[in-house]
């Protein structure tokens, strides 16, 4: 298709020419234009230069040769010398087309974007945002309020209810424990997909839309970014790593749009390790919250991990700095569709996604309960839990949350009605549990994303990476004696 | 049984997600007509596209939303059905994040009929740069100056004709989230394919 030729000049002579002397030599097979693939040439490009270097072999090294003589007429590198030519045309023509007030006129939306992305206003608004936003609307009124009332009713009316019905129909015992009772189908999987995860992934996930329909992210991203440089990572790494605390599984899959292979893999870790799910921040948040001494020291715990571990890992794997370049969209009042659009679709991706796994894991644990495996596994696992000072109980959750996080967070949250938790235990418990394991559908997209060969490298490091600083925090609470 | 977990979770995965792998999505289809969308994330591409193909993609503020492609259909003139493809973020045609390189290869190996450039017209200054690469390109380009009234607001007033007459391609103004000059939009695709068309057989 032919289309509008540029009247303006938009480089300067020299460059001219070799642009030309570089389009009579490539037969043109493309898509774009060959002034376009002469220019990407002259720029560098090493996806361009490869396909012209096999297909017009004869004239490549004449290519390669006007590029060179072009570069040695300027100082900085020619992608640089080119782009900069275009950008004063790209200013002109905005010049002409456009009237801006002298004094430019400072939006009240730009006031507050301002103050978002200054450390001096930034980080208390950042930690105010994830009082309100973390702390009291998904720990406090999900994980606490919701879940409460959930529970209870799921627990004193469709328990019973179940039970009984599948006690009549149903003469076969093991079928009734499929379904009911204890660790059933309906009495444990649904209980736990709709009573106590669904309010807590529910409440982030309208959290998490709203703090993305603001615009607010990217300011996020722009105020972390210094501390992100020195994991390896940079601020861009922010949308994936607080989408994390939603659904890992997803924000492994988001993590793609970082630049280099490096950054990727360190936000995978990162993800896998020390990011903990919504449904185990929840339940987690609403079972320390009325111990805040104790819920502080999870939330240092885990950011020191985080922070020693990327750190770490920044500087064991090779590979450049990643640079930092966002664009800012406006900030503005979230819109209700949107909030709860986005909202929607995240729901309905989370639940599609997990309900078939809480019934496989409820199927496989009533398999390993009838076969016994299931009791040979806790068997094992209770000495390595005993070992970082928590009850023969824990075993169980534990194995749950190789099956999904959440699910490991349900169990605990189970456990911690019981009452037979102390303090101390339960941050124990709450800190390895978060380490512990990705979950079968994060780890499914870690193999996805990044290939077997590093997916299976982190989940070993992570397995008894989790142990040990479970034993190492629990040894830490004993010698220093802290009341929690 | 790996791998068939594999099967049950990915294309789940990939419609709330909308991810297509590039390569996959590179399938042209059925030989209709192709609207393709650029520019960088943020600009109201998602907004334009929905209008367009009336279908549901997630509206974002944040980049990174749109890591994929998005195709869906329109009628231009209310007879023809055209292809509409969204493009993930762009800022040059010098690619350095995997958006950019997906939606480049898009642009190398597909054949648009009409690239819509969606820019936001309080940031001329900067993106023009790509609407300039994309004329380089010899890519039938209409330039969409969206956000209009938030420029407005800020007192920064932008002349369509006179850009129209500097740059030689179409210029519409839009604000899209309010719906303002969408219509335009499809007009001004139908009269420049014609345009384009005609001066071809000429």
């Amino acid at each position: 298709m032919e289309a509008a030729v540029f009247k303006l000049p938009v480089y300067d002579l020299l460059i001219e020419k070799s642009l030309l002397k570089i389009e009579n030599l490539l037969i043109n097979n493309f898509n774009l234009s060959k002034r376009a693939i002469a220019l990407l040439l002259l720029q560098g490009d090493e996806e361009i230069h490869k396909i012209v270097s096999a297909r017009d072999r004869g004239n490549y090294e004449a290519i390669e040769r006007i590029i060179a003589d072009t570069q040695a007429n300027y100082k900085e590198p020619l992608y640089f010398v080119v782009n900069l030519q275009r950008q004063h045309t790209a200013t002109r023509l905005s010049d002409q087309a456009t009237s801006a007030p002298e004094e430019p006129r400072h939006s009240f939306s730009e006031k507050i974007s301002r103050l978002t992305m200054r450390p001096v206003t930034g980080v208390p608004i950042l930690l105010l945002v994830l009082y309100c936003g973390l702390y009291k609307f998904v720990g406090i009124f999900g994980a606490g309020t919701l879940v409460d009332y959930l529970e209870t009713g799921y627990e004193n009316i469709i328990n019973p209810w179940v039970n009984r019905l599948v006690e009549i129909y149903i003469p076969w015992v093991p079928v009734q424990e499929l379904l009911a009772k204890d660790y059933g189908i309906i009495t444990l999987g649904f209980r736990y997909a709709l009573a106590i995860v669904l309010p807590i992934v529910g409440t982030f996930f309208i959290v998490f839309s709203i703090i993305e329909d603001t615009g607010y992210l990217p300011r996020m991203a722009m105020l972390v970014d210094r501390v992100f440089k020195s994991i390896g990572l940079n601020g861009r790494a922010v949308i994936p790593m607080t989408l994390g605390f939603g659904c890992d599984a997803m924000a492994t899959m988001v993590s793609r749009t970082l630049e280099t292979a490096r950054e990727r893999i360190i936000a995978t870790l990162l993800l896998a390790l020390a990011i903990p799910c919504s449904a185990q921040l929840g339940i987690i948040l609403a079972i320390l919250s009325g111990k805040p001494r104790a819920l502080a020291l999870w939330a240092g715990f885990l950011l020191l991990i985080f922070l020693l571990v990327g750190y770490l890992t920044a500087r064991l794997l090779p590979g450049a700095r990643p640079s930092f370049y966002m664009e800012l969209p406006p900030m503005r009042r979230p819109n209700l569709r949107n909030i709860y659009t986005k909202t929607y679709t995240r729901m309905q991706w989370y639940f599609l996604e997990i309900m078939p796994l809480f019934i496989l894991a409820s199927v496989l644990i009533w398999l390993g309960n009838i076969t016994g495996i299931f009791q040979q596994l806790v068997a094992w696992l209770t000495p390595v839990v005993n070992c970082i000072g928590l009850p023969d109980a824990i075993a169980q959750v534990f194995l749950f949350g190789f099956f999904r996080r959440d699910y490991g967070a349900a169990g605990l949250y189970d456990l911690y009605k019981t009452g037979i938790l102390n303090s101390a235990q339960l941050v124990v418990t709450a800190a390895t549990l978060t380490l512990f394991v990705p979950c079968i559908a994060q780890f499914i997209i870690m193999i996805k994303e990044r290939g077997l060969k590093t997916a299976v490298a982190i989940a070993l490091f992570i397995f008894p990476f989790a142990f040990i600083s479970g034993y190492a925090l629990n040894w830490l609470i004993f010698i220093t004696g802290v009341k929690l | 049984m790996k791998s068939v977990k594999h099967n049950l979770l990915f294309p789940r995965l990939k419609k709330a997600l909308r991810v297509d792998h590039p390569k996959e999505s590179l399938k042209s289809s059925h030989g209709l007509k192709k609207i393709v969308l650029v520019g960088t994330p943020n600009v109201g591409k998602s907004v334009i596209f929905n209008f367009l193909t009336g279908a549901y993609v997630t509206v974002s503020n944040y980049p990174g939303t749109t890591v994929e492609i998005s195709r869906g259909k329109t009628f231009i003139k209310e007879k023809e059905t055209w292809e509409v493809i969204d493009t993930p973020g762009m800022y040059s045609l010098l690619p350095i994040t995997e958006e950019e390189r997906v939606s480049r290869t898009l642009l190398l190996e597909d054949n648009p009929d009409v690239v819509l450039h969606i820019i936001d017209a309080k940031n001329l200054e900067r993106i023009l740069n790509l609407t300039i690469q994309l004329i380089e390109a010899g890519l039938p380009v209409i330039l969409v100056i969206n956000m209009i009234d938030e420029a407005d607001k800020l007192g920064i007033k932008v002349d369509p004709a006179i850009l129209e007459s500097l740059i030689g391609i179409p210029v519409v103004t839009t604000s899209a989230a309010s719906g303002y000059g969408l219509d335009t939009i499809k007009n001004t695709i139908w009269d420049y394919y014609q345009n384009n068309t005609l001066g071809k057989q000429a």
